[in-house]
């Protein structure tokens, strides 16, 4: 793996390969290009130490970048693990009554729930769905015809006693001779004929007020009785999902423990990694330290030739 | 030996008219066989009636024909017309009788039934559209053309029409014999809306079915005669509430014109003579209580070959109820002041008279139509014509039929009967020729003292009387004596006749 550096001030870029190979891959080539700086490192109180020096601080530089690559691979494990670990996990509940309630996760990652009715219950919903329907289908319904079967129903009542009263009326006017009697004065009839004419119109009227009135009623009944049928209907659905309500709560604290655990899963293995990290990197530091140290050593001019060699160095490192 | 002269004295002969019905043999002497052109005087005597005075001295527009209608029209105003009708045509006036008949309204009969009702005179004949008249319009007019005139339709067009109650009551109708329409309240031209209305009394009949002839009004009650049935209904003051109160079976009305109110009765003729409807209630039809029992067979055969109109008239000034039988010109003269045993009107006969309607005026005043238009039953004579007075006696036997009489003399007690010539007739043994003795009254003038001048007149009671003797031949076992004398111009009453008969011997 490589690691970019930034050569600010020149703007050229060298990536950590091209610095260990200028430091000692080809020693000839590298010499060659320090050129007088060759004959300085080639003095043996320099070279092994130096060598040395340079080895210890490439194996440092390589084992910090193998530990960032370790923690971030271990890091994407544990993500991995976690992901996994957090991953909801379907259930099922299962009433009294035979009902059930499943979960399940559909392959774009949502969560679908599937609910059942025992058979007894599907009937019985069927039943209250199919009889609200037809409560609610009555209610909706134009209230003309059923004002007229009650308007019939109450006048097919009082049709018999309107008949007992009308042949009462027929035999007295009948015994009185008042058969025939026409007067303008009482609609072309006599005045008991007007009377039992005019209380009939009422009771016909009534009839009619009282069949609007009940047709009313009866619609606002079927409407009340089709919420009550409807409410029953899904009663089944409530009860089961009332039902699933404890395993709700079951598997929420199971998905916590389990978001917990994770949780801890990924500090503990975090934890590991950071220790690991931390000793590579303890590790990485003494050998670039040993590395610098033996470095330091061989290049500290001793009494002669130390500006010599520290421009050299410093124009080794110098690029146009 | 001679034998003694038997004194049979006939006081007030014929005073309970005639008699038709009962065996001559034994009948009652009080009884007349005959009684034409009589009436029971105010003593209860058989005495001439009077005559009529034409009082139209233009009848053009009535022509050859007669009135059949009179009837007097008089509003709250004081307003006074007398309509008649004839000849096809509505006619008012007295003397000079005036076509008031609308124009473009055809008439082919003279049926016609006039009330006077509420400042208005209606006139109904079947078929025809009534005619109305008041003071306002001045003329007669039919009913529909009337400004206020509503529901006028054929419906109306009624034979009978009765007003009372305050209103117009109609029936007999064409083609619908059994319903009556009555008018709004107070208004004869109103006969849809108000209180208008109608009865059907189809199911009423009490013998199933019958058709109305007649309406008449008694006692608060409706009175509809059928042809043979009675149908009464109370409280016809509110015609929607009126109630059946008694049907009468096997007794109707013959005709409308013979419905005739007495104050308190009703007089009508029944298809077996003249009922009293207060009796037909009460009595429930009983046949006996015929007002014309004594000649129930006389007045069925003339109802039965009447072929024009029976008019009527009450008089309670004269007493008596008159019915014609206008095609057979023969009037029958029911004196209604009692009733004899028997609950018959004592009754006699007007025959030839030509009288064709009557009418009784407010005042009392009794109008008579004929062929010269308009009298009034005053003076004694048929407008200057006499007529025959006839008396007969039924047969008598004395009290002893298997006798023989012989009739010696006649004295008959006449009273008035001023210069005119007197037949007395007798007969024997159910024979129709009859033997005469002729006598003249002569001239009798009324004197009075102080008054009257010495041998100018002959002084008299009050009352001139006659007292003739006249010797009869023939014998026989029974014995018929009769009088007759044409009266022109001056009262006739007959008080008594004596009848004087030797009694012979048994055969």
């Amino acid at each position: 793996m490589a690691v970019a550096t930034d050569n600010v001030s020149t703007g050229a870029v060298y990536d950590t390969d091209d610095i260990m190979d200028m430091a000692g891959g080809s020693s000839g080539s590298f010499l060659d290009m320090l050129g007088g700086l060759g004959d300085f490192l080639s003095q043996p109180s320099v070279l092994l130490p130096g060598v040395v020096g340079g080895l210890l601080t490439g194996e440092a530089y390589g084992r910090l970048s193998d530990i960032g690559q370790q923690a971030r691979t271990g890091a994407e494990d544990l993500a991995a693990t976690q992901m996994e670990q957090t991953q909801f996990r379907p259930f099922t509940v299962t009433t009294a009554t035979g009902a059930d309630m499943g979960t399940r996760v559909t392959p774009e990652g949502g969560i679908a729930t599937t609910m059942g009715l025992s058979p007894e219950e599907a009937a019985l919903q069927n039943q209250l769905l199919g009889g609200a329907g037809g409560f609610f289908g009555q209610a909706m319904q134009t209230r003309e015809p059923r004002e007229q079967a009650i308007f019939e129903r109450m006048r097919r009542a009082q049709r018999p006693e309107e008949e007992r009263q009308r042949l009462a009326l027929e035999e007295r006017l009948a015994g009185q001779g008042r058969l025939g009697v026409s007067s303008a004065a009482y609609g072309g009839a006599t005045p008991e004929m007007l009377a039992m004419a005019t209380a009939q119109e009422e009771a016909r009227n009534t009839a009619m007020l009282g069949a609007m009135q009940q047709a009313q009623a009866e619609q606002m009944q079927q409407a009340a009785l089709g919420q009550q049928f409807l409410g029953a209907g899904y009663l089944p659905q409530q009860q089961l999902m009332a039902a699933t309500q404890p395993a709700q709560q079951l598997a929420a604290l199971q998905q916590q423990a389990q978001l917990q655990g994770a949780g801890l899963f990924g500090e503990a293995t975090m934890s590991g990694l950071e220790a690991q990290l931390v000793a590579e990197q303890a590790r990485a530091n003494l050998l670039g330290q040993t590395g610098a140290g033996l470095l330091q050593g061989a290049l500290t001019p001793r009494s002669t030739g130390t500006s010599d060699l520290i421009s050299t160095l410093g124009s080794l490192f110098k690029k146009d | 030996m001679a034998q003694e002269l038997k004194s049979i004295n006939l006081v007030a002969p014929a005073f309970k008219g005639v008699n038709t019905e009962d065996s001559p043999l034994a009948q009652d002497p009080s009884f007349a066989e005959i009684a034409d052109n009589a009436v029971i005087d105010k003593r209860g005597r058989i005495a001439a009636r009077k005559g009529h005075t034409v009082v139209t001295t233009n009848k053009t527009v009535l022509g050859t024909g007669s009135l059949r209608a009179i009837k007097e029209f008089r509003d709250d105003a004081g307003n006074t017309k007398v309509f008649s009708v004839g000849n096809n045509k509505i006619i008012s006036g007295t003397t000079t009788l005036v076509d008031e008949t609308p124009a473009g309204y055809s008439i082919n009969a003279d049926n016609w039934k006039l009330v006077d009702f509420n400042g208005r005179i209606y006139m109904f004949q079947r078929g025809f559209e009534p005619l109305v008249y008041d003071n306002t319009s001045g003329a007669v007019e039919a009913m529909s053309d009337h400004t206020h005139a509503t529901g006028v339709t054929s419906a109306i067009y009624g034979n009978e029409v009765l007003a009372a109650y305050g209103r117009l009551w109609t029936a007999d109708f064409t083609a619908n014999k059994s319903t009556i329409y009555w008018s709004d309240l107070l208004n004869g031209i109103h006969w849809t809306g108000g209180s208008s209305g109608n009865i059907d009394i189809s199911k009423v009949w009490p013998d199933g079915y019958d058709e109305i002839v007649a309406l008449a009004a008694h006692n608060n009650a409706l009175i509809i005669f059928g042809k043979h049935s009675i149908i009464v209904y109370d409280g016809a003051t509110s015609p929607a509430s009126m109630t059946l109160a008694d049907t009468v079976a096997g007794i109707g009305c013959v005709n409308r014109d013979t419905v005739q109110y007495t104050g308190t009765d009703l007089l009508f003729l029944s298809h077996t003579g003249l009922k009293s409807f207060g009796r037909t209630i009460q009595e429930k039809s009983m046949p006996i209580s015929s007002l014309s029992g004594n000649i129930s067979k006389d007045i069925i055969a003339a109802l039965q070959n009447e072929t024009e109109f029976f008019r009527s008239v009450y008089s309670p000034e004269e007493g008596f109820y008159l019915l014609t039988f206008t095609s057979q010109a023969v009037t029958y003269c029911f004196d209604v002041r009692g009733t004899l045993e028997n609950g018959s009107y004592r009754v006699t006969r007007w025959p030839s008279t030509g009288f064709t309607s009557f009418t009784r005026l407010t005042d009392g005043t009794l109008y008579i139509g004929t062929t010269n238009g308009i009298s009034t039953y005053t003076g004694y004579s048929d407008n200057g014509t006499g007529y025959r007075f006839k008396y007969y006696s039924p047969s008598l036997t004395f009290g002893d039929s298997s006798r023989v009489k012989i009739l010696k003399k006649l004295k008959p007690t006449l009273v008035g009967a001023n210069d005119a010539t007197v037949f007395m007739k007798w007969a024997y043994d159910f024979d129709t020729t009859y033997a005469t003795a002729e006598f003249t009254i002569g001239t009798q003038i009324t004197g009075f003292y102080g008054v009257s001048e010495y041998t100018t007149v002959e002084f008299t009671a009050g009352q001139l009387t006659n007292q003739r003797s006249l010797n009869t031949t023939g014998y026989g076992t029974s014995v018929q004596v009769g009088l007759e004398s044409e009266i022109d111009g001056f009262a006739l009453s007959l008080q008594e006749i004596n009848v004087m008969a030797l009694i012979g011997k048994l055969l």
